[in-house]
């Protein structure tokens, strides 16, 4: 029996990776703290070495249609080799749903909520999310379009609006930083905003037509790049240094806006698009946990997993990090080397079933 | 524990059924001695006398005896019920040809008409009559407006159907009155929406499936659909739906919406209704299919999707301009008449840096020294609203008046000046209240929201309002109506139905159908309609 009945469309997996990147826009500063005023060179760099990865992910997906990591990974693997990996994935996809949890709340609370405890945000956020992943995958793909056209929308309109305010002086000179800077800058950009669609891989199983998962895959790769790298343009253009310091550089960027006086305090809807996209992507990575760990326990619906992960992700969230400034530098300096081997591993599977089907090709001619 | 709880429920309601399931049978068995399934008798007397019987002393039962033939030597005797049959046919083309034009017609050798086919055949000047055998039948049309006419030694009982009652005629629709457009509105009688949908759309394809529901109101329910437009798989399910229907009564289309809907939670209605024959009829011809149901002006479309909502039929019929503005307005009417009194507690309790500095004086000025917190002050305000409305429509008209003026002046100049509550929260009710009803299938779920959300701003603020848009969201793309995801076109996105849902593009340029209702045979007029008049010609020099 299926666990998931779901079918979703090839365009709504474009949409849901778009957003899925477009909701890390929030995790620039990591990266931009480090290399600067050149951030955007490193997103670029970083987005043109993503596409073989993702290519390698859709390859994959491709070899065993209508199977998501768990069970291919028992395929290549074997049952207990297998089930290791399965699980520690899915230790490394809770892992994300806590710490963009977190990272979130904390965000709302140094803007918007400065007396309101985490813990609040962080059960609404989740509630919001778990009902999400109890309707199923096909929800929270319908749900992606609107987000994205919300976020979009908004990420477009701000930009345009902002125009008188940028000064394109503030990205000379153009690679300012030292190589080992800018790699790790790419490096962060790379492991954090975009190889985390690895998570994908357990969704892909689902789309329709098997075919045209390279194409939506990359396309939404390219277009959620696009997007994060429009955010970044404005921010460097309008703050300049600044851009460096604050925790939020969207956000903060956003409150320059003022047209006639009339059209301020446009920040609120900078904190509408990151609560959409950042739940749209909570809740496709809060269902693969669900689903991954359905699956490797046996269940035959993952509904009753739903809330007690959700209840689990929310006390991880809280004993995460001490404080966040510690969140943050965890997230520079060792959560992207930790996240790494990760997003390789799929092309190392890729890699060993493409040469095990060259060998039973040669088998049988020889037969 | 919720789990254990809805199984108790469960076995409960079985067990329930179960006795249920027992005492109909003991019902039925009762009844079926008494008359069901037993036939009609050779005498005239005895039929008569379990008619009697069955239908009870009720005096509105006309039985009315009488004898034909050349000698007057055939008994035979009329039953129907006064009030719902047609007079004049019952005295002019049954009583009148029997009673008169038999003496010649009939030889004396035929003393007993064994043959009842000679009367239904010669003698009856009606459209429709039927031959039955059993009391069961019998019964039954006659309560539906019916003449029996039962005669001496025939074994079979001929219903003549003579159906007329008083009822309203066709008059303009109360609910959904547009400034173009035809000016007819659905009516209680069945028959008459029947007619009046068959005048628009005259083709063999418009099918009509009839069936009764309803244990004791023995309701006529038509279920309308366009064959080969009409996706089977949807008419299949409809019809599943409406026959596993088993009440006492049906006595409007409400009751067969909440049998047959799709998530009976939702506060959204999965199933449309109309008041307008032209509005049903485009929706037939969409591919959607249409309950009638007798007794019942509102006629039920399935499956609904969201959108449709904010469609009113004359955009169709208005240019496409205006028509595209007026729709996009209604978005924003809705999601003010929503958000509107939530965002104005948000704002107020917590963003207040959101407000522009000269806007935030003012608004500061007009609420000091008002006693409530701004959420209390607009639920309160919003639930004397709802209060104010409902006893409106209540209460006879000229009382009417009576109600708009307490409610504008006593409620809401006398309230403020007494310094109660402030001046926006009056200006943000009244702003809700009007946008609320620019989109009418809506006003219920909307008002039903906007308390919601404004218990989420007081406590949490916008971040709060957001989080329950996005619940909203999620419940609306889970919901489906018979097979259609409720927020299509636009999630699932099929970009050739946008043409319908933001912008309404001119009539010659909507070549599909929707594709998310009816996506067989989906092209419906031809390609190039798009008006194109001759140039104009060189003007005579």
């Amino acid at each position: 029996m299926k666990i998931e009945k779901g079918i979703i469309a090839s365009s709504q997996l474009t949409f849901m990776i778009i957003g899925f990147i477009q909701a890390s826009n929030l995790l620039l500063s990591f990266s931009s703290g480090i290399v600067s005023h050149d951030a955007w060179l490193a997103i670029l760099i970083a987005m043109v070495l993503s596409i073989p990865f993702v290519l390698s992910y859709a390859a994959l997906g491709r070899e065993f249609p209508g199977k998501n990591l768990i069970q291919i990974s028992d395929i290549i693997y074997g049952v207990y080799l297998g089930k290791i990996i399965s699980v520690s994935y899915v230790f490394i996809f809770f892992a994300l749903v806590c710490q963009n949890l977190r990272y979130f709340s904390d965000f709302l609370i140094t803007f918007i909520f400065p007396e309101t405890p985490i813990w609040a945000i962080l059960i609404m956020l989740t509630f919001i999310s778990a009902w999400a992943v109890r309707a199923g995958i096909e929800v929270i793909a319908r749900c992606s379009f609107i987000i994205i056209a919300i976020a979009s929308t908004i990420i477009l309109a701000t930009s345009l609006l902002l125009l008188p305010d940028m000064r394109f002086r503030n990205f000379l000179p153009i690679l300012d930083v030292p190589l080992q800077d800018l790699i790790h800058g790419t490096h962060i950009i790379f492991s954090i905003n975009y190889l985390e669609i690895v998570v994908f891989l357990m969704v892909i199983a689902f789309v329709n037509k098997p075919k045209q998962i390279k194409t939506s895959m990359v396309g939404g790769l390219i277009l959620g790049g696009v997007s994060v790298l429009i955010l970044e343009v404005r921010n460097t253009a309008v703050l300049g240094t600044v851009s460096e310091i604050v925790s939020s550089p969207s956000f903060v960027t956003a409150r320059y806006i003022s047209v006639a006086e009339v059209l301020t305090r446009m920040e609120m809807f900078v904190a509408i698009m990151l609560i959409t996209t950042v739940f749209l992507k909570v809740s496709i990575l809060y269902y693969a946990v669900v689903l991954g760990s359905a699956q490797i326990i046996n269940l035959r619906s993952y509904v009753p997993l739903v809330i007690p992960i959700g209840i689990s992700a929310i006390s991880f969230s809280i004993i995460l990090a001490g404080s966040s400034m510690e969140q943050i530098h965890s997230a520079i300096y060792t959560w992207p080397v930790f996240i790494l081997p990760f997003q390789l591993f799929p092309v190392l599977s890729l890699f060993i079933v493409k040469i095990r089907k060259k060998f039973k090709k040669r088998w049988a001619n020889k037969k | 524990m919720l789990n254990y709880l809805s199984k108790k429920i469960r076995f409960w309601q079985i067990q329930n059924q179960k006795t249920n399931h027992e005492n109909d049978k003991m019902n039925k068995q009762d009844n079926t001695q008494n008359f069901s399934q037993s036939k009609i008798s050779l005498n005239l007397k005895e039929n008569l006398n379990n008619l009697k019987n069955i239908l009870g002393p009720s005096d509105d039962i006309i039985m009315r005896e009488f004898a034909f033939g050349k000698k007057a030597q055939i008994s035979a005797a009329l039953i129907y019920i006064d009030g719902m049959i047609d007079k004049t046919l019952v005295n002019e083309s049954i009583i009148r040809p029997l009673m008169y034009d038999s003496r010649s017609s009939f030889a004396e050798e035929s003393l007993e008409v064994k043959n009842i086919d000679i009367i239904k055949r010669s003698m009856l000047s009606v459209g429709e009559v039927k031959q039955v055998t059993t009391f069961d039948e019998v019964v039954e049309s006659c309560l539906s407006g019916d003449t029996i006419l039962l005669i001496n030694g025939a074994q079979e009982a001929l219903i003549i159907s003579s159906r007329g009652w008083e009822s309203r005629g066709v008059e303009d629709p109360k609910t959904e009155s547009i400034v173009r457009g035809p000016r007819e509105g659905f009516s209680e009688s069945l028959r008459t929406n029947t007619t009046l949908l068959r005048r628009k759309l005259k083709t063999p394809d418009l099918t009509m499936e009839t069936m009764t529901i309803g244990r004791k109101s023995k309701t006529d329910v038509c279920l309308v659909y366009l064959k080969g437009v009409v996706n089977p798989q949807l008419i299949k399910e409809a019809r599943q739906r409406l026959t596993r229907i088993d009440t006492d009564g049906i006595l409007e289309s409400g009751y067969i919406e909440q049998f047959i809907e799709d998530a009976p939670f939702s506060i959204f209605s999965t199933i449309g209704n109309s008041e307008r024959p032209d509005a049903v009829a485009a929706k037939i011809l969409e591919g959607r299919a249409a309950v009638l149901v007798d007794g019942s002006p509102f006629v039920l479309t399935v499956p609904m999707v969201f959108i449709e909502s904010f469609q009113s039929s004359e955009d169709y019929y208005s240019r496409p301009y205006y028509a595209s503005i007026v729709r996009v307005i209604r978005f924003i009417a809705f999601m003010t008449s929503v958000l509107g009194p939530a965002s104005y507690v948000a704002v107020t309790t917590f963003h207040q840096e959101l407000l522009p500095t000269p806007l935030l004086f003012t608004v500061a000025a007009a609420v000091e020294g008002t006693p409530f917190p701004a959420m209390i002050e607009i639920i309160a305000m919003g639930v004397i609203f709802e209060i104010l409305r409902e006893a409106g429509i209540r209460l006879p008209r000229p009382v009417g008046q009576a109600i708009s003026i307490v409610g504008a002046l006593v409620v809401g100049e006398s309230a403020v000046s007494a310094g109660l509550i402030g001046e926006p929260v009056v200006i943000v009710i009244a702003l809700t209240a009007v946008s609320g009803f620019a989109v009418p299938a809506q006003t219920d779920s909307g008002a039903i929201l906007r308390f919601v959300f404004v218990i989420l701003a007081g406590t949490m603020g916008g971040v709060g309002v957001i989080v329950g848009l996005l619940g909203v969201l999620i419940h609306l793309a889970s919901l489906r109506s018979f097979g259609t995801p409720y927020l299509s076109p636009l999630a699932p996105l099929s970009p050739y139905d946008l043409k319908d849902v933001f912008i309404r593009v001119p009539t010659w340029a909507m070549i599909t159908r929707p594709r998310t209702i009816g996506w067989k045979n989906s092209q419906r007029e031809k390609l190039i309609l798009k008006p194109n008049p001759p140039p104009e010609k060189n003007q005579k020099k």
